[in-house]
């Protein structure tokens, strides 16, 4: 579904070309079958279909050869969405009994012109547990394991494909792949946390916080104990500290709580962020953010249903009032939503 | 600051260049970008004849060529690779299935084929899609593994409940869903598990009022819908987002006056077809997902066909495939309200 053109992938494309190459002499090239007969008149196209004229005749022939080999990453580096040319090139690996540490660091190589690529990210993703298998080190300590060669390499990888873009989406999938396949949960939560430190706004990186935090588990399976809660909310308070108008801690405390804890809502989060909101340096922000008082309709709503008679509907019309604010004030582009949770709250009183 | 689609300066939708825009794509063999993009062509071709029978030109593109290259990319196994002579793909093999039925061909298949190939990439024990042989997962494959099964009445060959089971834990504490269990939200991956769950009729698992304010969200300044937090907009969200909602019941919860100014800002005023964004170069996938917005959020400027928010299809032709049964499906308490 990504964009598959890559401007910047001319490596690979200024030798001579094949059919004048000694080695390719005995390979027959199958024009791709559509019953055309095309005319390129740039050369930059000529050599790409050449190049997938002779790949499309070595995989009609099966053949197995390190030439093939080579080639499929020619075909790749030029176009890496080309994924029967992954797939092949898999199986040669495969066949041809080759160094999977080095393909991996030759996809390294080649991802910076690809970062965004689906075939790379699977590709790797797939070979890695060929090198090593997650069975291999069950038996060692998540330091051992952070330490095997092949998950540290991994790793390192990954954050820096991060370092260069922090939201890539395919980057943080695969860091998951790597810390569930290996079970390295551990040194997880001070990666995110150094993430966070760069920008408080990822959400990415938020979203890494709830899959350490909770080590995959299910939202069933996982039990969030009153301490940790208690620490999450520090957490996402002082970040909202630092950019009120940020959707990600908002979302994350609000998200978490309401899934694992609902009770803590009104009893620990609503002081902090009242204590936020009444506190002169950060009162004016906190109050001006759509996300404060969408706060406060979710942990009120969540309130009143603990509750009966009056206490009920006291609550429900603060909840009603923040609706109120937000439709007309705070997130007018949003209105008729916060029409819609008022008028859910007012058939529920 | 309010602002309708009159004081947005565009034109309206440029309906004859997007028609001619999409015709001369199979002809732009002097391009690089026809030759790169071989692997996805089946997809291509159904991205454009999404776009032309939205724009009420069905007869565009030429039915019978498509129909003989359609069934020329299916292979041994039954998939459909993205091209004559390319390996397998569900994603492949689900754009095939589309343009086979919007051109009413799907009886030129051997059906038992196809929902095989497609009933052999599930994963027994976790219920989990993979999109080829190599076993990538994906909560994009769940989708289109039921939604293919579904064309040929086959939904029931493969386990339902494991996909559900596995698209509920790849739901998150904001409501939205990612690529698995774990995986941030993003609008197109939320709409696949919408819309899978909205064929295999159980919609009732997912938070609706949370979901919908988070799609909501996605809405920023210039009108266009973003994928996920602090990031930029772009046309295609006006499809997976607006889908969504639209599953959801609550495609009013966005402004849609500003988002058809926002996706009609981004046509080429002169070659036709509609970009990522503005300013950008547009290319049939941006200009098929452009439409399919504008269709959902009501322009009123052209009558363009009703798309379904779950096939990505007119409506039209998904009634007659007798597939527009998943709204019966919704919740009962959806119905109301």
């Amino acid at each position: 579904m990504a964009r598959v053109v890559d401007e910047e992938s001319d490596e690979g494309l200024l030798l001579p070309p094949m059919s004048e190459q000694e080695e390719w002499s005995d390979v027959v090239p199958i024009p791709q079958d559509d019953g055309r007969h095309p005319v390129c008149p740039i050369a930059y196209t000529d050599e790409y279909v050449e190049m997938t004229d002779y790949f499309r005749a070595v995989m009609a022939a099966g053949e197995v050869s390190h030439r093939a080999f080579e080639l499929s990453g020619r075909v790749i580096d030029a176009n890496a969405a080309h994924y029967t040319a992954w797939v092949y090139r898999k199986k040669l690996i495969i066949d041809l009994g080759l160094d999977i540490s080095e393909e991996l660091s030759w996809v390294t190589e080649i991802s910076r012109r690809h970062i965004k690529n689906y075939q790379l990210w699977h590709h790797r993703g797939a070979l890695l547990v060929l090198l090593l298998d997650p069975k291999d080190v069950e038996h060692e300590s998540q330091d051992q394991r952070v330490q095997d060669p092949a998950i540290r390499n991994e790793l390192q990888f990954v954050s820096t494909v991060i370092e260069k873009d922090s939201k890539n989406f395919h980057a943080w999938s695969h860091r998951q792949l790597v810390v569930r396949s290996y079970g390295i949960w551990d040194q997880e939560m001070a990666f995110v946390e150094n993430q966070i430190n760069e920008d408080v706004r990822n959400n990415s990186a938020w979203n890494q916080r709830y899959f350490a935090l909770t080590a995959n588990q299910s939202a069933d399976e996982f039990v969030l104990s009153e301490e940790l809660a208690d620490r999450e909310i520090g957490y996402a308070v002082d970040k909202i500290k630092l950019a009120p108008n940020n959707e990600s801690p908002w979302s994350y405390i609000i998200g978490l709580l309401v899934r694992h804890a609902p009770a803590m809502l009104h009893e620990r989060l609503l002081p902090k962020i009242n204590e936020l909101a009444a506190d002169t340096d950060y009162a004016l922000a906190v109050s001006n953010t759509p996300f404060y008082w969408s706060a406060l309709v979710d942990i009120y709503e969540e309130r009143a249903k603990a509750l009966e008679g009056k206490e009920r509907s006291d609550v429900e019309a603060f909840a009603i009032e923040a609706c109120d604010l937000l439709a007309k004030r705070y997130d007018p582009v949003r209105a008729k939503y916060w029409e819609y949770r008022k008028q859910a709250l007012q058939a529920a009183s | 600051m309010s602002q309708t689609l009159e004081d947005t300066g565009h034109e309206g939708l440029l309906v004859d260049r997007h028609v001619e825009y999409v015709k001369s794509l199979d002809k732009k063999h002097d391009e690089i970008e026809y030759w790169m993009t071989e692997h996805l062509r089946v997809s291509g071709v159904y991205w454009g004849a999404v776009a032309v029978h939205l724009l009420g030109r069905s007869d565009a593109l030429d039915r019978d060529g498509i129909v003989d290259y359609i069934l020329g990319c299916q292979n041994d196994d039954g998939g459909f690779g993205g091209h004559v002579g390319h390996d397998s793909h569900i994603l492949y093999t689900m754009s095939a299935v589309q343009l086979l039925v919007m051109y009413d061909a799907l009886d030129k298949v051997d059906s038992g084929k196809v929902v095989g190939y497609v009933v052999g990439l599930q994963d027994k024990a976790t219920g989990e899609i993979s999109g080829d042989s190599w076993g990538e997962k994906d909560t994009r494959f769940a989708f289109i593994s039921l939604a293919i099964l579904s064309f040929f009445d086959a939904v029931g060959e493969i386990d339902v409940a494991g996909v559900v089971r596995y698209v509920e834990r790849s739901m998150n504490y904001d409501g939205g869903f990612g690529s698995g269990p774990g995986g941030e939200s993003h609008a197109a991956q939320v709409f696949t598990c919408l819309a899978a769950l909205a064929i295999a009729g159980r919609l009732d698992i997912v938070d609706r009022e949370r979901l919908s304010g988070w799609l909501a969200e996605r809405q920023l300044r210039s009108g266009g819908l973003n994928g996920r937090p602090q990031k930029l907009e772009d046309v295609c969200y006006s499809w997976w987002v607006l889908s969504s909602l639209k599953i959801l019941g609550r495609t009013h919860w966005i402004d849609c006056s500003r988002l058809c100014g926002f996706i009609l800002g981004a046509q080429d005023t002169d070659g036709g077809g509609i970009a990522d964004r503005p300013g950008d170069v547009a290319d049939v996938y941006h200009t098929c997902f452009g439409i399919a917005g504008l269709s959902l959020a009501g322009y009123g400027g052209y009558p363009l066909a009703e798309v379904d928010p779950v096939y990505c299809m007119p409506v039209s032709v998904i009634e007659r495939a007798g597939l527009r049964k998943w709204v019966d499906k919704l919740p009962e308490s959806w119905k109301q309200a």
